[in-house]
Protein backbone atom coordinates (compact mmCIF):
# COMPACT_ATOMS: atom_id res chain seq x y z
CA UNK A 1 0.00 0.00 0.00
CA UNK A 2 2.64 2.49 0.99
CA UNK A 3 4.85 1.56 -1.90
CA UNK A 4 2.01 2.20 -4.32
CA UNK A 5 1.27 5.59 -2.83
CA UNK A 6 4.90 6.56 -2.99
CA UNK A 7 5.12 5.62 -6.64
CA UNK A 8 2.00 7.65 -7.40
CA UNK A 9 3.56 10.63 -5.64
CA UNK A 10 6.74 9.98 -7.55
CA UNK A 11 4.83 10.07 -10.80
CA UNK A 12 3.07 13.33 -9.91
CA UNK A 13 6.47 14.81 -9.03
CA UNK A 14 7.92 13.86 -12.39
CA UNK A 15 4.85 15.04 -14.33
CA UNK A 16 4.93 18.41 -12.54
CA UNK A 17 8.63 18.81 -13.25
CA UNK A 18 8.15 17.79 -16.87
CA UNK A 19 5.45 20.44 -17.25
CA UNK A 20 7.70 23.11 -15.71
CA UNK A 21 10.57 22.13 -18.00
CA UNK A 22 8.17 22.39 -20.94
CA UNK A 23 7.17 25.90 -19.81
CA UNK A 24 10.85 26.81 -19.67
CA UNK A 25 11.93 25.39 -23.02
CA UNK A 26 8.86 25.43 -25.31
CA UNK A 27 9.01 29.20 -25.93
CA UNK A 28 12.52 28.83 -27.32
CA UNK A 29 11.36 26.06 -29.67
CA UNK A 30 8.31 28.08 -30.76
CA UNK A 31 10.60 30.83 -32.01
CA UNK A 32 12.11 28.35 -34.48
CA UNK A 33 8.63 27.60 -35.87
CA UNK A 34 8.00 31.28 -36.56
CA UNK A 35 11.46 31.83 -38.01
CA UNK A 36 10.64 29.24 -40.70
CA UNK A 37 6.98 30.16 -41.29
CA UNK A 38 6.54 32.19 -44.53
CA UNK A 39 3.63 34.47 -43.44
CA UNK A 40 4.74 38.03 -42.65
CA UNK A 41 2.77 38.12 -39.40
CA UNK A 42 2.26 35.78 -36.48
CA UNK A 43 0.29 32.79 -37.75
CA UNK A 44 -0.20 29.39 -36.21
CA UNK A 45 -0.13 26.59 -37.25
CA UNK A 46 2.66 27.36 -39.74
CA UNK A 47 1.76 27.18 -43.44
CA UNK A 48 5.14 26.17 -44.83
CA UNK A 49 8.88 26.37 -44.52
CA UNK A 50 11.03 29.20 -45.79
CA UNK A 51 14.46 30.66 -45.25
CA UNK A 52 13.40 34.13 -46.42
CA UNK A 53 13.45 35.58 -42.88
CA UNK A 54 17.00 34.48 -42.32
CA UNK A 55 17.85 35.97 -45.72
CA UNK A 56 16.09 39.21 -44.77
CA UNK A 57 17.95 39.31 -41.47
CA UNK A 58 21.36 38.69 -43.00
CA UNK A 59 20.71 41.05 -45.94
CA UNK A 60 19.43 43.96 -43.84
CA UNK A 61 21.99 46.71 -43.37
CA UNK A 62 20.31 47.78 -40.14
CA UNK A 63 20.38 44.30 -38.57
CA UNK A 64 23.90 43.55 -39.78
CA UNK A 65 25.26 46.92 -38.64
CA UNK A 66 23.82 46.38 -35.18
CA UNK A 67 24.97 42.75 -35.07
CA UNK A 68 28.47 43.94 -35.88
CA UNK A 69 28.38 46.64 -33.21
CA UNK A 70 27.08 44.10 -30.67
CA UNK A 71 29.88 41.67 -31.51
CA UNK A 72 32.55 44.40 -31.38
CA UNK A 73 31.32 45.68 -28.03
CA UNK A 74 31.09 42.12 -26.69
CA UNK A 75 34.67 41.40 -27.81
CA UNK A 76 35.96 44.48 -26.01
CA UNK A 77 33.90 43.60 -22.92
CA UNK A 78 35.36 40.08 -22.87
CA UNK A 79 38.91 41.44 -22.73
CA UNK A 80 38.24 44.18 -20.20
CA UNK A 81 35.92 42.23 -17.89
CA UNK A 82 38.14 39.13 -17.91
CA UNK A 83 41.27 41.10 -17.08
CA UNK A 84 39.90 43.17 -14.23
CA UNK A 85 37.43 40.54 -12.99
CA UNK A 86 39.89 37.65 -12.79
CA UNK A 87 42.56 39.88 -11.25
CA UNK A 88 40.13 41.11 -8.62
CA UNK A 89 38.96 37.56 -7.86
CA UNK A 90 42.58 36.50 -7.26
CA UNK A 91 43.18 39.48 -5.01
CA UNK A 92 40.04 38.79 -3.01
CA UNK A 93 40.74 35.08 -2.59
CA UNK A 94 44.49 35.28 -2.00
CA UNK A 95 45.43 38.85 -1.11
CA UNK A 96 44.41 38.86 2.54
CA UNK A 97 42.81 42.25 1.99
CA UNK A 98 40.83 43.96 4.70
CA UNK A 99 37.25 44.66 3.60
CA UNK A 100 37.05 41.60 1.36
CA UNK A 101 33.35 41.18 2.09
CA UNK A 102 32.54 44.74 1.13
CA UNK A 103 34.55 44.53 -2.09
CA UNK A 104 32.98 41.22 -3.09
CA UNK A 105 29.51 42.68 -2.52
CA UNK A 106 30.46 45.76 -4.56
CA UNK A 107 31.74 43.75 -7.53
CA UNK A 108 28.71 41.45 -7.52
CA UNK A 109 26.22 44.31 -7.05
CA UNK A 110 25.51 44.94 -10.77
CA UNK A 111 23.96 41.45 -10.93
CA UNK A 112 21.12 42.41 -8.63
CA UNK A 113 20.85 46.18 -8.92
CA UNK A 114 18.38 47.17 -11.63
CA UNK A 115 20.45 47.41 -14.81
CA UNK A 116 18.17 50.20 -15.97
CA UNK A 117 19.50 52.27 -13.04
CA UNK A 118 23.11 51.40 -13.86
CA UNK A 119 22.36 52.68 -17.36
CA UNK A 120 20.65 55.83 -16.11
CA UNK A 121 23.43 56.61 -13.64
CA UNK A 122 26.13 56.11 -16.25
CA UNK A 123 24.21 58.23 -18.75
CA UNK A 124 23.82 61.06 -16.22
CA UNK A 125 27.49 60.95 -15.24
CA UNK A 126 28.51 61.08 -18.91
CA UNK A 127 26.17 64.03 -19.46
CA UNK A 128 27.64 65.86 -16.50
CA UNK A 129 31.17 65.22 -17.71
CA UNK A 130 30.23 66.32 -21.23
CA UNK A 131 31.11 63.03 -22.92
CA UNK A 132 27.76 62.42 -24.61
CA UNK A 133 27.18 58.80 -25.61
CA UNK A 134 30.45 57.41 -27.03
CA UNK A 135 30.87 53.75 -28.03
CA UNK A 136 33.32 53.18 -25.18
CA UNK A 137 30.51 53.96 -22.77
CA UNK A 138 28.66 50.88 -24.06
CA UNK A 139 31.77 48.82 -23.37
CA UNK A 140 32.05 50.31 -19.88
CA UNK A 141 28.38 49.73 -19.07
CA UNK A 142 28.42 46.13 -20.27
CA UNK A 143 31.68 45.47 -18.42
CA UNK A 144 29.99 46.46 -15.16
CA UNK A 145 27.44 43.64 -15.56
CA UNK A 146 29.98 41.16 -16.99
CA UNK A 147 32.58 41.46 -14.22
CA UNK A 148 30.39 39.67 -11.63
CA UNK A 149 30.21 36.58 -13.87
CA UNK A 150 33.97 36.48 -14.39
CA UNK A 151 34.52 36.95 -10.67
CA UNK A 152 32.13 34.19 -9.74
CA UNK A 153 33.55 31.57 -12.07
CA UNK A 154 37.12 32.47 -11.05
CA UNK A 155 36.30 32.48 -7.34
CA UNK A 156 34.54 29.12 -7.73
CA UNK A 157 37.69 27.53 -9.17
CA UNK A 158 39.90 29.27 -6.62
CA UNK A 159 37.86 28.04 -3.67
CA UNK A 160 37.85 24.49 -5.00
CA UNK A 161 41.55 24.04 -5.47
CA UNK A 162 43.93 22.92 -2.78
CA UNK A 163 46.02 25.81 -1.49
CA UNK A 164 48.66 23.36 -0.32
CA UNK A 165 49.80 23.01 -3.94
CA UNK A 166 50.77 26.69 -3.91
CA UNK A 167 52.29 26.36 -0.45
CA UNK A 168 54.32 23.35 -1.59
CA UNK A 169 55.73 25.31 -4.54
CA UNK A 170 56.58 28.21 -2.24
CA UNK A 171 58.21 25.98 0.34
CA UNK A 172 60.37 24.46 -2.40
CA UNK A 173 61.76 27.94 -2.98
CA UNK A 174 59.63 29.34 -5.80
CA UNK A 175 59.18 33.11 -5.49
CA UNK A 176 55.53 34.34 -5.30
CA UNK A 177 55.43 35.47 -8.92
CA UNK A 178 56.69 32.12 -10.14
CA UNK A 179 54.13 30.30 -7.97
CA UNK A 180 51.49 32.49 -9.53
CA UNK A 181 52.47 31.91 -13.15
CA UNK A 182 53.37 28.23 -12.88
CA UNK A 183 50.83 26.94 -10.36
CA UNK A 184 47.91 29.29 -9.75
CA UNK A 185 47.31 30.56 -13.27
CA UNK A 186 47.13 27.17 -15.04
CA UNK A 187 44.71 25.89 -12.40
CA UNK A 188 42.29 28.83 -12.56
CA UNK A 189 42.42 29.07 -16.37
CA UNK A 190 39.18 27.12 -17.05
CA UNK A 191 37.28 29.30 -14.57
CA UNK A 192 38.62 32.44 -16.20
CA UNK A 193 37.73 31.19 -19.69
CA UNK A 194 34.22 30.22 -18.56
CA UNK A 195 33.87 33.69 -17.06
CA UNK A 196 34.94 35.34 -20.30
CA UNK A 197 32.35 33.33 -22.24
CA UNK A 198 29.69 34.48 -19.80
CA UNK A 199 30.98 38.03 -20.26
CA UNK A 200 30.49 37.67 -24.00
CA UNK A 201 26.89 36.47 -23.83
CA UNK A 202 25.95 38.95 -21.08
CA UNK A 203 27.21 41.81 -23.23
CA UNK A 204 25.65 40.43 -26.42
CA UNK A 205 22.22 40.18 -24.72
CA UNK A 206 22.47 43.35 -22.64
CA UNK A 207 19.52 45.67 -23.11
CA UNK A 208 18.66 48.16 -20.33
CA UNK A 209 22.10 49.76 -20.09
CA UNK A 210 22.43 49.95 -23.87
CA UNK A 211 19.06 51.68 -24.06
CA UNK A 212 20.55 54.78 -22.40
CA UNK A 213 23.87 54.72 -24.23
CA UNK A 214 23.02 54.06 -27.88
CA UNK A 215 22.43 56.79 -30.46
CA UNK A 216 19.96 56.40 -33.35
CA UNK A 217 22.78 55.80 -35.81
CA UNK A 218 24.59 53.31 -33.57
CA UNK A 219 22.38 50.73 -31.90
CA UNK A 220 23.13 47.26 -30.58
CA UNK A 221 21.17 44.24 -31.85
CA UNK A 222 18.79 43.91 -28.85
CA UNK A 223 17.89 47.62 -29.12
CA UNK A 224 17.24 47.31 -32.87
CA UNK A 225 15.10 44.21 -32.25
CA UNK A 226 13.15 46.00 -29.53
CA UNK A 227 12.46 49.04 -31.70
CA UNK A 228 11.51 46.82 -34.65
CA UNK A 229 9.12 44.82 -32.46
CA UNK A 230 7.20 47.95 -31.48
CA UNK A 231 5.91 48.18 -35.05
CA UNK A 232 6.43 44.90 -36.83
CA UNK A 233 6.44 41.27 -35.76
CA UNK A 234 7.49 39.50 -38.97
CA UNK A 235 9.74 36.47 -39.20
CA UNK A 236 12.92 38.57 -39.33
CA UNK A 237 12.58 39.05 -35.58
CA UNK A 238 12.16 35.30 -35.15
CA UNK A 239 15.22 34.64 -37.32
CA UNK A 240 17.30 37.13 -35.31
CA UNK A 241 16.00 35.52 -32.12
CA UNK A 242 17.08 32.08 -33.34
CA UNK A 243 20.62 33.39 -33.76
CA UNK A 244 20.55 34.56 -30.15
CA UNK A 245 19.05 31.29 -28.84
CA UNK A 246 21.59 29.11 -30.67
CA UNK A 247 24.38 31.27 -29.29
CA UNK A 248 23.05 30.78 -25.74
CA UNK A 249 22.88 27.00 -26.28
CA UNK A 250 26.44 26.93 -27.59
CA UNK A 251 27.64 28.93 -24.58
CA UNK A 252 25.95 26.56 -22.12
CA UNK A 253 27.47 23.49 -23.75
CA UNK A 254 30.96 24.97 -23.99
CA UNK A 255 30.98 26.12 -20.36
CA UNK A 256 29.71 22.74 -19.19
CA UNK A 257 32.57 21.03 -21.03
CA UNK A 258 35.13 23.50 -19.69
CA UNK A 259 34.43 23.69 -15.97
CA UNK A 260 30.99 22.19 -15.43
CA UNK A 261 28.01 24.50 -15.18
CA UNK A 262 27.54 23.56 -11.56
CA UNK A 263 30.65 25.34 -10.32
CA UNK A 264 29.80 28.56 -12.12
CA UNK A 265 26.17 28.95 -11.18
CA UNK A 266 26.06 29.17 -7.41
CA UNK A 267 23.75 31.91 -6.30
CA UNK B 1 37.58 32.08 2.97
CA UNK B 2 40.69 31.90 5.15
CA UNK B 3 42.37 35.21 5.81
CA UNK B 4 46.17 35.18 5.84
CA UNK B 5 47.63 37.42 8.52
CA UNK B 6 49.61 39.56 6.08
CA UNK B 7 48.40 41.43 3.02
CA UNK B 8 50.23 39.86 0.09
CA UNK B 9 51.34 41.69 -3.10
CA UNK B 10 48.53 39.85 -4.92
CA UNK B 11 46.14 42.24 -3.18
CA UNK B 12 47.18 44.94 -5.67
CA UNK B 13 45.35 43.03 -8.40
CA UNK B 14 42.10 44.39 -6.99
CA UNK B 15 43.13 47.93 -7.99
CA UNK B 16 41.95 47.97 -11.65
CA UNK B 17 38.50 46.60 -10.83
CA UNK B 18 38.27 48.84 -7.76
CA UNK B 19 39.11 51.93 -9.78
CA UNK B 20 36.75 50.91 -12.58
CA UNK B 21 33.83 50.39 -10.19
CA UNK B 22 34.60 53.61 -8.35
CA UNK B 23 34.65 55.67 -11.56
CA UNK B 24 31.87 54.02 -13.52
CA UNK B 25 29.59 52.58 -10.84
CA UNK B 26 29.81 54.40 -7.49
CA UNK B 27 30.39 57.90 -8.88
CA UNK B 28 27.55 57.64 -11.45
CA UNK B 29 25.10 56.51 -8.76
CA UNK B 30 26.27 59.48 -6.70
CA UNK B 31 25.63 61.71 -9.71
CA UNK B 32 22.14 60.23 -10.06
CA UNK B 33 21.37 61.00 -6.42
CA UNK B 34 22.80 64.50 -6.87
CA UNK B 35 20.71 65.17 -9.98
CA UNK B 36 17.60 64.21 -8.02
CA UNK B 37 18.01 67.16 -5.65
CA UNK B 38 19.12 69.80 -8.18
CA UNK B 39 16.77 72.42 -9.60
CA UNK B 40 17.95 71.82 -13.16
CA UNK B 41 20.60 70.34 -15.42
CA UNK B 42 23.95 71.85 -14.31
CA UNK B 43 25.38 71.20 -17.78
CA UNK B 44 22.93 73.63 -19.35
CA UNK B 45 22.47 76.06 -16.49
CA UNK B 46 25.46 76.85 -14.28
CA UNK B 47 23.53 78.35 -11.33
CA UNK B 48 21.41 75.47 -10.08
CA UNK B 49 20.21 75.15 -6.51
CA UNK B 50 19.35 72.31 -4.20
CA UNK B 51 15.68 71.43 -4.13
CA UNK B 52 13.30 68.75 -2.92
CA UNK B 53 10.68 69.54 -5.53
CA UNK B 54 11.25 66.41 -7.64
CA UNK B 55 10.39 64.24 -4.67
CA UNK B 56 7.42 66.52 -3.85
CA UNK B 57 6.19 66.14 -7.43
CA UNK B 58 6.43 62.36 -7.15
CA UNK B 59 4.51 62.27 -3.88
CA UNK B 60 1.96 64.81 -5.10
CA UNK B 61 1.06 63.04 -8.35
CA UNK B 62 -0.98 59.88 -8.04
CA UNK B 63 0.47 58.60 -11.36
CA UNK B 64 3.84 57.92 -9.74
CA UNK B 65 2.44 56.38 -6.57
CA UNK B 66 0.17 54.18 -8.66
CA UNK B 67 2.99 53.05 -10.93
CA UNK B 68 5.19 52.29 -7.92
CA UNK B 69 2.31 50.27 -6.50
CA UNK B 70 1.72 48.46 -9.81
CA UNK B 71 5.47 47.74 -10.13
CA UNK B 72 5.53 46.19 -6.65
CA UNK B 73 2.36 44.23 -7.34
CA UNK B 74 3.71 42.75 -10.58
CA UNK B 75 6.94 41.95 -8.73
CA UNK B 76 5.05 40.16 -5.95
CA UNK B 77 2.84 38.09 -8.26
CA UNK B 78 5.85 37.18 -10.44
CA UNK B 79 7.80 36.14 -7.35
CA UNK B 80 5.00 33.94 -6.02
CA UNK B 81 4.51 32.21 -9.38
CA UNK B 82 8.27 31.77 -9.86
CA UNK B 83 8.47 30.16 -6.43
CA UNK B 84 5.64 27.73 -7.20
CA UNK B 85 7.23 26.68 -10.50
CA UNK B 86 10.82 26.92 -9.32
CA UNK B 87 10.60 24.84 -6.16
CA UNK B 88 9.82 21.41 -7.71
CA UNK B 89 12.46 21.93 -10.39
CA UNK B 90 15.06 23.04 -7.83
CA UNK B 91 14.27 20.02 -5.66
CA UNK B 92 14.64 17.70 -8.64
CA UNK B 93 17.92 19.36 -9.60
CA UNK B 94 19.33 19.21 -6.06
CA UNK B 95 18.37 15.53 -5.56
CA UNK B 96 19.31 14.26 -9.04
CA UNK B 97 21.81 11.44 -8.54
CA UNK B 98 22.81 10.83 -12.16
CA UNK B 99 25.63 13.15 -13.21
CA UNK B 100 24.51 13.28 -16.84
CA UNK B 101 20.91 13.98 -15.87
CA UNK B 102 22.03 16.74 -13.54
CA UNK B 103 24.13 18.37 -16.25
CA UNK B 104 21.28 18.23 -18.79
CA UNK B 105 18.76 19.66 -16.36
CA UNK B 106 21.15 22.46 -15.45
CA UNK B 107 21.60 23.26 -19.15
CA UNK B 108 17.82 23.37 -19.58
CA UNK B 109 17.59 25.91 -16.76
CA UNK B 110 20.54 28.07 -17.80
CA UNK B 111 20.05 28.17 -21.60
CA UNK B 112 16.84 30.26 -21.35
CA UNK B 113 18.61 32.48 -18.81
CA UNK B 114 21.35 33.28 -21.32
CA UNK B 115 18.88 34.10 -24.08
CA UNK B 116 18.25 37.83 -24.35
CA UNK B 117 15.24 39.38 -22.61
CA UNK B 118 14.02 40.92 -25.88
CA UNK B 119 14.15 37.52 -27.56
CA UNK B 120 12.29 35.75 -24.76
CA UNK B 121 9.63 38.45 -24.70
CA UNK B 122 9.19 37.98 -28.44
CA UNK B 123 8.75 34.25 -27.86
CA UNK B 124 5.89 34.98 -25.46
CA UNK B 125 4.26 37.36 -27.93
CA UNK B 126 4.15 34.55 -30.48
CA UNK B 127 2.51 32.31 -27.89
CA UNK B 128 0.06 34.69 -26.20
CA UNK B 129 -1.03 37.19 -28.87
CA UNK B 130 -4.46 37.03 -30.53
CA UNK B 131 -3.08 35.02 -33.48
CA UNK B 132 -0.50 33.30 -31.29
CA UNK B 133 -0.02 29.63 -30.60
CA UNK B 134 -2.56 29.28 -27.78
CA UNK B 135 -5.38 31.37 -29.25
CA UNK B 136 -4.90 30.00 -32.79
CA UNK B 137 -4.95 26.43 -31.55
CA UNK B 138 -8.04 26.90 -29.38
CA UNK B 139 -10.00 28.77 -32.05
CA UNK B 140 -8.83 26.25 -34.66
CA UNK B 141 -10.23 23.41 -32.58
CA UNK B 142 -13.49 25.31 -32.25
CA UNK B 143 -13.10 25.67 -28.49
CA UNK B 144 -13.06 29.46 -28.69
CA UNK B 145 -15.02 31.97 -30.73
CA UNK B 146 -12.94 35.01 -29.88
CA UNK B 147 -9.29 35.01 -28.78
CA UNK B 148 -8.61 35.15 -25.06
CA UNK B 149 -6.98 38.39 -23.82
CA UNK B 150 -3.69 36.74 -22.85
CA UNK B 151 -1.44 39.71 -23.49
CA UNK B 152 -1.43 43.50 -23.56
CA UNK B 153 -2.35 43.26 -19.90
CA UNK B 154 -0.85 42.33 -16.53
CA UNK B 155 -1.43 38.61 -17.11
CA UNK B 156 0.81 38.47 -20.18
CA UNK B 157 3.42 40.64 -18.47
CA UNK B 158 3.56 38.34 -15.46
CA UNK B 159 3.69 35.11 -17.53
CA UNK B 160 6.68 36.36 -19.51
CA UNK B 161 8.39 37.75 -16.40
CA UNK B 162 7.99 34.42 -14.59
CA UNK B 163 9.61 32.65 -17.52
CA UNK B 164 12.48 35.11 -17.51
CA UNK B 165 13.19 34.94 -13.76
CA UNK B 166 12.33 31.34 -12.82
CA UNK B 167 15.94 30.18 -13.51
CA UNK B 168 17.23 32.57 -10.81
CA UNK B 169 14.75 31.07 -8.36
CA UNK B 170 15.72 27.51 -9.31
CA UNK B 171 19.46 28.13 -8.94
CA UNK B 172 19.12 29.88 -5.57
CA UNK B 173 16.79 27.21 -4.19
CA UNK B 174 18.82 24.28 -5.56
CA UNK B 175 21.88 25.67 -3.79
CA UNK B 176 20.09 25.64 -0.43
CA UNK B 177 18.19 22.34 -0.91
CA UNK B 178 21.41 20.65 -2.01
CA UNK B 179 22.95 21.49 1.39
CA UNK B 180 20.18 19.79 3.33
CA UNK B 181 21.29 16.36 4.50
CA UNK B 182 19.13 13.78 2.72
CA UNK B 183 19.53 11.42 5.66
CA UNK B 184 17.24 13.66 7.75
CA UNK B 185 14.39 12.93 5.36
CA UNK B 186 15.27 9.23 5.30
CA UNK B 187 15.28 9.15 9.10
CA UNK B 188 11.78 10.69 9.17
CA UNK B 189 10.54 8.07 6.71
CA UNK B 190 12.13 5.20 8.60
CA UNK B 191 10.19 6.43 11.64
CA UNK B 192 6.99 6.00 9.63
CA UNK B 193 6.42 9.36 7.95
CA UNK B 194 5.12 9.29 4.38
CA UNK B 195 7.43 10.86 1.76
CA UNK B 196 5.04 13.83 1.55
CA UNK B 197 5.06 14.31 5.30
CA UNK B 198 8.83 13.90 5.49
CA UNK B 199 9.14 16.61 2.85
CA UNK B 200 6.66 18.96 4.52
CA UNK B 201 8.12 18.58 8.01
CA UNK B 202 11.82 18.21 7.29
CA UNK B 203 12.99 19.46 3.91
CA UNK B 204 10.55 22.32 3.41
CA UNK B 205 11.28 24.08 6.74
CA UNK B 206 15.03 23.61 6.24
CA UNK B 207 14.78 25.18 2.77
CA UNK B 208 13.03 28.32 4.05
CA UNK B 209 16.20 30.45 3.74
CA UNK B 210 16.38 29.42 0.07
CA UNK B 211 12.74 30.34 -0.44
CA UNK B 212 13.35 33.73 1.14
CA UNK B 213 16.59 34.42 -0.77
CA UNK B 214 15.20 33.27 -4.12
CA UNK B 215 12.07 35.36 -3.62
CA UNK B 216 14.09 38.47 -2.75
CA UNK B 217 16.26 37.98 -5.85
CA UNK B 218 13.36 37.45 -8.23
CA UNK B 219 11.44 40.36 -6.73
CA UNK B 220 14.45 42.67 -7.13
CA UNK B 221 14.87 41.61 -10.76
CA UNK B 222 11.16 41.73 -11.63
CA UNK B 223 10.58 45.28 -10.35
CA UNK B 224 13.39 46.55 -12.58
CA UNK B 225 12.06 44.98 -15.80
CA UNK B 226 11.51 47.38 -18.69
CA UNK B 227 11.23 45.46 -21.97
CA UNK B 228 8.65 42.91 -20.88
CA UNK B 229 6.07 45.26 -19.32
CA UNK B 230 6.54 47.57 -22.30
CA UNK B 231 5.89 44.94 -24.98
CA UNK B 232 3.56 42.58 -23.10
CA UNK B 233 1.59 45.15 -21.14
CA UNK B 234 0.36 47.21 -24.07
CA UNK B 235 -0.80 50.51 -22.64
CA UNK B 236 -2.29 48.75 -19.62
CA UNK B 237 0.86 48.37 -17.54
CA UNK B 238 2.98 51.31 -16.43
CA UNK B 239 5.93 50.44 -14.23
CA UNK B 240 8.55 52.60 -12.55
CA UNK B 241 11.38 51.60 -14.94
CA UNK B 242 9.16 52.62 -17.88
CA UNK B 243 8.52 56.02 -16.30
CA UNK B 244 12.23 56.48 -15.63
CA UNK B 245 13.19 55.88 -19.24
CA UNK B 246 10.31 58.07 -20.42
CA UNK B 247 11.65 60.99 -18.35
CA UNK B 248 14.98 60.73 -20.17
CA UNK B 249 13.80 59.87 -23.69
CA UNK B 250 10.69 62.04 -23.96
CA UNK B 251 11.31 65.06 -21.76
CA UNK B 252 15.05 64.82 -20.99
CA UNK B 253 14.23 65.59 -17.36
CA UNK B 254 17.36 64.10 -15.80
CA UNK B 255 16.58 65.47 -12.35
CA UNK B 256 13.16 63.90 -12.12
CA UNK B 257 14.45 60.64 -13.67
CA UNK B 258 17.10 60.70 -10.96
CA UNK B 259 14.48 61.09 -8.23
CA UNK B 260 12.46 58.15 -9.59
CA UNK B 261 15.72 56.20 -9.87
CA UNK B 262 16.63 56.89 -6.25
CA UNK B 263 13.27 55.47 -5.13
CA UNK B 264 13.77 52.28 -7.18
CA UNK B 265 17.37 52.08 -5.97
CA UNK B 266 16.30 52.35 -2.33
CA UNK B 267 13.80 49.49 -2.72
CA UNK B 268 16.41 47.35 -4.53
CA UNK B 269 19.14 48.00 -1.97
CA UNK B 270 16.89 46.89 0.88
CA UNK B 271 16.13 43.67 -1.03
CA UNK B 272 19.80 43.01 -1.85
CA UNK B 273 20.99 43.54 1.71
CA UNK B 274 18.27 41.17 2.94
CA UNK B 275 19.22 38.58 0.29
CA UNK B 276 22.91 38.67 1.25
CA UNK B 277 22.00 38.48 4.92
CA UNK B 278 19.83 35.39 4.42
CA UNK B 279 22.38 33.53 2.27
CA UNK B 280 25.22 34.59 4.58
CA UNK B 281 23.39 32.97 7.49
CA UNK B 282 22.94 29.74 5.52
CA UNK B 283 26.66 29.63 4.75
CA UNK B 284 27.61 30.31 8.38
CA UNK B 285 25.20 27.68 9.67
CA UNK B 286 26.95 25.18 7.44
CA UNK B 287 30.39 26.25 8.65
CA UNK B 288 29.34 25.63 12.25
CA UNK B 289 27.79 22.22 11.53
Amino acid sequence: MRGRRASLGQRAYLVANGAILFFLLAPLAVVAVFALNPTPFIQFPPVGVTTRWFEKFFASAEFMGSLRLSLEVAAAVVVLATLIGAAAALALARGGLPGTRFLTALFLAPLMLPAILTGLALFQALQLAGFGRPTWALVVGHTLVAVPYVMRTTLAVLSDFDRRIEEAAASLGAPPLRVFFEVTLPIIRPGVIAGSIFAFIVSFDQFPISLFLVTPSRETLPVVLFNYMKFDLDGAIAAASMVSILLALAVVIVIDRLVGLRATMRF
Amino acid sequence: MSTPSRVSPIAWLVAPAGLFFLLFFLVPFGVMALFSVLSGNPVQRPNVTLTGRHYDRMLGDSLYIESLWSTLKIGAVTTAAALLLGYPLAHWLARMRSRGGHALLLMAVIAPMLTGIVVRTFAWITILSDRGVINATLTGLGLLLAPLPLMYNELGTVIALVHIYVPFMVLTLAGVIGRIDERLEEAAMSLGASPMRAFLEVTLPLSLPGILAGSLLVFALAISAYVTPYLMGGQQVLTLPMLIYQQVAATFNLAFAGALGVVLLAVSLILIVAYNHVLGRVARREDLA
